[in-house]
């Protein structure tokens, strides 16, 4: 489907449709290999053309056209800026036949010579008198520009870069874009990097071939962008209700200065749209460039070279979705100016300091701000000021951060934000009410509550440090190391301590220290392995005596959110038996997910121990993971409370289950619609409109079923003394008399609970029986029966 | 039914509880005249320079009225100590109640499913609450306040914390913190609960196995005779565990909300002690064996 309004929007600038190298080929669309997306020649080659012939002029038809665009220097009283020919020429003025006018011919409009306007030419060398020609060729074209152009806010750019060019040539001097712009690069990471980040973060798992694919999918689409046309700020206003756009217009004005007219007039200095600009200007114009990168792909399929197709038509649409998620996405790491590319090892080790923010989510793109003081300060240094846990406002953080995520993600009968918002002001912190006792937390209080509370109060900190061979150190952080081999020989006197010493102070190991009074209280060494993907616990220890207050979550949470920054979502460990408890419940398993290959030789072996692994969600903030869920809780709770208050009816509970029913539908609970629940899924609609005609059928069905001559065996529940253990291995027996029961019953209000328990007839058989026993051939063959019956009654799809 | 009358009385008791310190703020308003007379009263003869009979008598009369008041504020407040005192013993009663019926309220879950970070706060919380020993002037602290030993009669009642010397599966001995469930007069021997439910153990331990843990802190400021000296071996209860240790006194308290600060026999440091460490009054008891193992 054209999107009308796009469509509408390329119509007026002829220039643009040819703009867009996006048929896959790696050639630049400028270039002499014809693409056949292009009809004719794009202005860059016009231009281009132009030019070319401009400068093999004889150089007294150079002089004239120069004199055009030249002060009259006669006199200082003449105020003529051009010299005017007074015989207009008739054809086409650039004609090459036409004979170049005398330097003595008066100017149409002064009078003087045109001598006198390009006096200042005479010895310029050919070179410069070629560069300014090149920029008489651009003035010419921005002059149709101005005059064509339709929308005021892209009219005013042109004409303002015709007078620039203008005034250069008069004044010989080279056009610098002057005023309130800034000059490029404008923002840091730029797109490029962005999107190749976004590559390595999502696609390095992949095979090498895929990879390559992705590459080439990423470098398509940023090739797309440096030569694809913005909408205009009116256009954006008019698409964005809430942005007024004045971002916008500023980018679109440097977009049209620094990137877009260079293009095509290449007197100005031209930048690649990729280079200078970042994930705010992607921000703006990503949705509506992929539906128009999309929709002409769509339209020109045919004129691709089939071994693009496939890739454009079946990856690209995946590949933009991707990417849509990482770049409106509140805490994608691929716009970290410090994110590391899983390739570099080396260059990432080389600096083992960083900092742990109070919350990893930076929410505001203040790139350069927040990124600046882990790179720039170098391998033995820390940032106490980022690592103060900032009161106050990192509460809000997560909560925003929920909140935001809530609306990214639509469910189904999804809570309306407003009602949800109203709750949450009737939550009222009951902490903030008890006055001096707020200490005594109450029994179900979540581990890290009290962690988490003294860390925003200042009471402990947290810290990544680790030693370096090569830079000067820094004296607090060696005291501190001293202080966590104390803590992990200690709490973990099976290690040898000179084993401890070597590896906590070992340059590719870091540790991420508990600092309470100063002092080191605990801390997890570990080692990170980028080209592996995953990171290695070496050591993870408490001090005794403070112990059992949460700190060993709120550590292990302040690694992950760590990690997340640093693009590593796996950690694997081998835990001793001692161990294994605290693991568990920070979210390690000993389901290895980490393919042996990744990791065999790079992590440490002990024996005796388990290996572990714990896979991390980006998208979770975990040091408030607790907290946010303790909220949601709360939330859910109020909203109980108050559909509670709406219906006041009271049913008689359930007595199925009494009698034996292991299962009902939710549905038939009574008054549970009346809360607002709705069966999810499709079958509700297809089915539960005519309960009695399902029921009919699968009577029907059922008793065919019994009359097959393999049903005996399944006819009545197993009898305890011709299988005594029978019920030991299976859990939930079933048979055709319990079936006709629950049939009776009313039981089955969906042909999914029929169905299942016939499965569930056969599965039984087959776990309980040998396969070449009797019963199992009558499994079988009923197993066979019954699906032919049920496809024929329509009952499941063909 | 037993635990809604527990309930009414306490409230009852939190009322009288409340109108005696508006009494107090009376009293002490009342009072604040007086003792604005005395200073004046000194500023004049100051000024004087002399003493003459007059002021003497004065005073005599003034400091009688002052003294009188400070006891009658004195007493209004032991007997909101005394309230308080009641009061925590009903609550302690409910929850013994309580727990012998398999009962429990939101506010008191069983121990097993309270985390251990919980059950570390509640025994912190219980060792800040303890009541401090006022004595009136001349008392001398009794037992089981501070380090005051209790007598050697003295039976621990049912719900009492105590330290007790138990025999781990291992077969090590251990002092553990534990409550006390009964007493048997005939056997002389004290049935216990540990504390630490996840062992949900009760034993069954001679009286010498058995240190009650003090009922009252010691003001430092006025009873420190009542307090363990420095160096001194005592058992005191390690941070953030159930279990009590060999430590040596570091030093005592100063005020009467400071801990003791504490050397725990560790033979994973070179001197054979931990670094300091602090440990409430009412998890520090005096060390019977003298003789280390």
């Amino acid at each position: 489907m054209a999107d009308p309004s796009t469509q509408a929007s390329l119509q007026p600038r002829p220039q643009q449709t040819q703009s867009s190298g996006t048929t896959g080929s790696n050639s630049m669309p400028g270039s002499a290999n014809c693409d056949p997306a292009r009809p004719g020649l794009s202005q860059q080659q016009r231009a281009s053309q132009k030019k070319a012939q401009v400068r093999a002029f004889p150089r007294a038809k150079k002089l004239e056209k120069l004199g055009v665009f030249s002060a009259c220097k006669a006199n200082d009283s003449c105020k003529c800026n051009g010299w005017k020919n007074p015989h207009p020429p008739t054809a086409t003025r650039m004609d090459l036949q036409q004979q170049a006018a005398s330097l003595s011919e008066p100017c149409r409009s002064c009078g003087h010579a045109l001598a006198d306007h390009v006096s200042h030419l005479e010895n310029v060398s050919e070179e410069e008198i070629n560069r300014l020609l090149g920029m008489v060729v651009d003035v010419e074209n921005l002059f149709m520009s101005v005059h064509k152009e339709e929308d005021t806010d892209t009219k005013q750019v042109y004409f303002y870069l015709f007078k620039l060019l203008r005034k250069c040539i008069l004044q010989m001097s080279q056009p610098i874009v002057e005023g309130s712009l800034g000059s490029p690069p404008f923002e840091k990471p730029n797109i490029e990097q962005g999107v190749l980040n976004f590559v390595q973060y999502k696609f390095s798992h992949l095979p090498p071939k895929e990879r390559q694919t992705m590459f080439e999918l990423s470098k398509m689409f940023l090739l797309c962008l440096n030569y694809w046309k913005l909408e205009t700020p009116t256009q954006f206003r008019q698409r964005s209700q809430k942005d007024d756009g004045t971002a916008y217009k500023v980018d679109y004005t440097r977009w049209l200065c620094y990137c877009h007219v260079p293009q095509s007039n290449d007197s100005l200095p031209r930048y690649e749209t990729t280079h200078v600009f970042g994930r705010s200007l992607l921000k703006s114009i990503f949705t509506v460039t992929r539906r128009q990168l999309l929709e002409k792909f769509r339209v020109e399929k045919d004129k691709l070279l089939p071994e693009k197709r496939t890739l454009i038509l079946t990856h690209f649409p995946k590949f933009l979705s991707m990417l849509e998620e990482e770049i409106y996405g509140e805490n994608s790491p691929i716009w970290e100016a410090d994110f590391t590319m899983p390739a570099s090892e080396g260059a990432q080790l080389g600096h083992p300091t960083a900092v742990i923010s109070p919350a990893a989510v930076s929410s505001t793109p203040s790139f350069s701000k927040s990124n600046s003081c882990s790179t720039s300060l170098g391998t033995m240094s820390l940032d106490a000021v980022v690592a103060e846990p900032k009161t106050g406002e990192k509460r809000k953080l997560p909560e925003a951060l929920t909140l935001e995520d809530a609306k990214r993600i639509r469910v189904m009968g999804d809570i309306p934000m407003e009602l949800v918002n109203e709750v949450m002001m009737t939550i009222t912190d009951p902490a903030a009410m008890l006055g001096p006792e707020t200490s005594l937390l109450s029994a179900n209080a979540a581990r890290d509550e009290t962690a988490r509370l003294e860390e925003r109060r200042g009471i402990i900190e947290f810290h990544v440090i680790g030693n370096s061979l090569s830079q000067k150190s820094n004296k607090k952080i060696l005291m501190w190391l001293v202080g966590l081999q104390n803590v992990f020989s200690h709490q973990l006197p099976r290690m040898p301590k000179e084993y401890i010493t070597r590896l906590v102070f070992d340059p590719k190991h870091k540790t991420l220290a508990l600092i309470k009074d100063g002092r080191v209280i605990g801390g997890i060494c570990f080692r990170m392995f980028p080209t592996q993907g995953f990171t290695e616990i070496v050591f993870c220890a408490v001090t005794s005596n403070e112990q059992v207050k949460g700190y060993g979550t709120h550590l292990m949470n302040h690694l992950k959110e760590y990690h997340i920054k640093h693009s590593i979502l796996y950690f694997l460990t081998y835990a001793d038996e001692y161990a294994i408890g605290y693991f568990k419940k920070q979210g390690f398993s000993k389901d290895i997910k980490v393919p042996k290959s990744r990791y065999l030789g790079y992590i440490k072996d002990y024996e005796g121990a388990t290996l572990m692994e714990c896979e991390l969600n980006p998208r979770i903030p975990y040091t408030e993971l607790s907290h946010i869920i303790k909220r949601q809780k709360e939330i859910i709770k109020k909203l109980i409370e108050r559909k509670q208050s709406q219906i006041r009816k009271v049913y008689p509970g359930l007595t199925c289950f009494k009698e034996g029913v292991r299962q009902i539908p939710v549905e038939s609970i009574p008054g549970i619609r009346e809360t607002g629940w709705k069966p999810s899924g499709k079958e509700k609609c297809k089915e539960l409109k005519d309960p009695d005609l399902l029921y009919n059928m699968l009577k029907n069905l059922l008793a065919q079923i019994k009359t097959h001559p393999d049903a005996w065996p399944f006819m009545e529940p197993v009898k305890k003394a011709e299988a005594h253990d029978y019920y030991e291995i299976i859990r939930f027996p079933i048979d055709l008399r319990t079936m006709t029961e629950r049939l009776k019953n009313r039981y089955y209000v969906t042909k999914k609970l029929f169905i299942a328990d016939l499965q569930r007839i056969i599965t039984n058989c087959r776990e309980y029986n040998p396969p070449d026993s009797e019963y199992c051939r009558c499994a079988n063959t009923l197993e066979k029966f019954f699906y032919f019956k049920l496809k024929e009654g329509g009952l499941i799809d063909k | 039914m037993a635990l809604v009358s527990a309930d009414t009385k306490i409230s009852e008791l939190l009322t009288e509880l409340h109108q005696l310190i508006k009494q107090t703020q009376e009293e002490r308003s009342r009072s604040e005249h007086n003792l604005l007379n005395i200073q004046k009263t000194h500023e004049r003869m100051q000024t004087e320079n002399k003493t003459s009979p007059y002021y003497r008598s004065k005073l005599r009369g003034l400091y009688t009225t002052a003294k009188a008041d400070a006891e009658a504020e004195c007493s209004i407040l032991r007997h909101a100590l005394d309230k308080i005192a009641e009061i925590k013993s009903l609550l302690e009663e409910r929850r013994i109640a309580a727990k012998m019926a398999g009962v429990y309220s939101d506010s008191d879950p069983p121990r097993k499913t309270m985390r251990r970070g919980v059950l570390m706060t509640l025994l912190q919380q219980s060792a800040m609450t303890l009541p401090l020993w006022i004595g009136k002037p001349g008392d001398s602290p009794p037992p089981l306040c501070g380090a005051m030993p209790a007598s050697s009669d003295y039976v621990a009642k049912p719900g009492d914390k105590v330290a007790a010397r138990v025999k781990a599966v291992d077969g090590d001995e251990q002092w553990i913190l534990a409550e006390v469930v009964s007493y048997s007069h005939s056997t002389n021997k004290y049935e216990v609960d540990d504390i630490d439910e996840e062992g949900k153990e009760r034993h069954t331990l001679s009286r010498r196995r058995i240190i009650p843990l003090p009922q009252w802190k010691a003001n430092p400021e006025t009873d420190p005779e009542a307090l363990f000296s420095k160096d001194q071996l005592v058992l005191a209860l390690y941070p953030q565990t159930t279990c009590f240790y060999r430590a040596l006194i570091h030093t005592p308290p100063h005020r009467p909300q400071d801990d003791y600060s504490v050397l725990f026999e560790d033979t994973s440091y070179a001197d054979g002690y931990s670094p300091p460490l602090n440990v409430a009054q009412r998890y520090v008891v005096a060390c019977k064996e003298n003789k280390k193992k």
